[in-house]
């Protein structure tokens, strides 16, 4: 069973990298997400909204009303200086993390 | 279709928020549930279906209250500019005063007085400068082990000294301006004179125990980075 840990690093790590190319709303996110990984990340509102919210009080990201062209409003959320620098070294680490799952894996396989 | 923010506002009635930003909350909820359901009516699914199939995503209401209410209660979270670098800092600070304060009362050695010229004299407390390593070690540390940046550990090794530098550079104009008008004003050369002993040699100790720390640990950090590499 993946842990807690894990599980909130890979969403905070999905969400960072989705916001890298630019502002989105939590539904069009959650969907982005879900698209981008063919599925295999998929985020509830349950799940998605608490991360949003404690996300944007660490500062990583920032969200505003915004009025779509639609004329209905949108929070969305975007990426700030803080995240950015987060993102990197999130990245890193994950990167880290597979390469040694998958050394790991072809061991145990050879 | 349903009217989505009526249904969450009566789902997440005991959201413990101020109400401008419950509604906020509810809002935005609504506005996805909203999404979700016209996506799903959109591919076909009957009106009905779609609304239990949007309002499936969350099983137990009252526990998402208490997520969202907990990751938006600003009291809960201690960020990571607080761990890295406030709180690293202000332990660092209140230690080298502490001991400076115990040094001065309870150390046998008077201050070494530095005199050039007609410069006023240069204090360097020598007993305090000795134990500054020590505390610029625990800055790095700290703000290390909470996952500081290069420049969150520099900073907390150096904060003891800032509240100082800061107090000089704020005085230091105002006793330029009011030099001539003020009797017992302090003389800004004094001011100025008073660095090497506050600010320079205190942070050179800082420096001298707290680099090597952040060193050792980036090292250990690559090794094992390379090892897993």
């Amino acid at each position: 069973m993946i842990g807690s840990g894990i599980k909130r690093g890979t969403a905070e790590l999905a969400v960072l990298s989705v916001l890298q190319d630019g502002p989105l709303h939590g539904y069009e996110l959650a969907r982005r997400i879900e698209q981008q990984t063919n599925g295999a990340l998929r985020f509830t509102l349950a799940a998605l909204y608490p991360m949003l919210y404690r996300m944007e009080q660490q500062r990583w990201i920032r969200g505003t009303w915004e009025t779509s062209a639609n004329g209905r409003k949108r929070r969305c959320y975007r990426l700030t200086p803080a995240g950015k620098k987060k993102l990197s070294p999130l990245q890193r680490e994950w990167e880290e993390l597979f390469r040694a799952l998958q050394r790991l894996t072809k061991v145990a396989h050879a | 279709m349903p009217n989505w923010q009526e249904l969450v506002r009566e789902r997440l009635s005991g959201l413990a928020l101020n109400p401008a930003e419950r509604e906020e909350v509810h809002a935005e909820l609504a506005a996805h549930l909203e999404e979700s359901y016209e996506a799903l009516v959109k591919k076909g699914v009957n009106q009905q279906a779609a609304v239990q199939r949007a309002l499936s995503q969350v099983s137990n209401w009252q526990d998402l209250g208490r997520r969202i209410q907990a990751a938006r209660t600003k009291e809960n979270i201690m960020n990571d500019r607080v761990r890295q670098l406030w709180l690293p800092g202000f332990v660092t600070f209140l230690l080298s005063t502490s001991l400076l304060a115990l040094f001065e009362v309870f150390g046998a050695e008077p201050p070494v007085l530095v005199k050039v010229g007609q410069l006023p004299t240069v204090m360097f407390f020598i007993p305090w400068l000795l134990s500054l390593p020590l505390v610029g070690a625990l800055g790095a540390y700290l703000s290390h082990r909470a996952g500081g940046t290069q420049r969150a550990i520099f900073s907390s090794i150096l904060f003891p000294v800032l509240p100082f530098l800061a107090s000089i550079l704020l005085v230091l104009p105002v006793s330029l301006i009011f030099d001539r008008f003020i009797g017992h004003n302090v003389a800004p050369i004094s001011l100025v004179m008073a660095l090497p002993g506050w600010v320079l040699a205190p942070g050179v100790a800082l420096i001298a125990g707290g680099l090597p720390i952040q060193f050792l640990r980036s090292r250990r950090l690559d090794t094992r980075r390379t090892a897993s590499s």
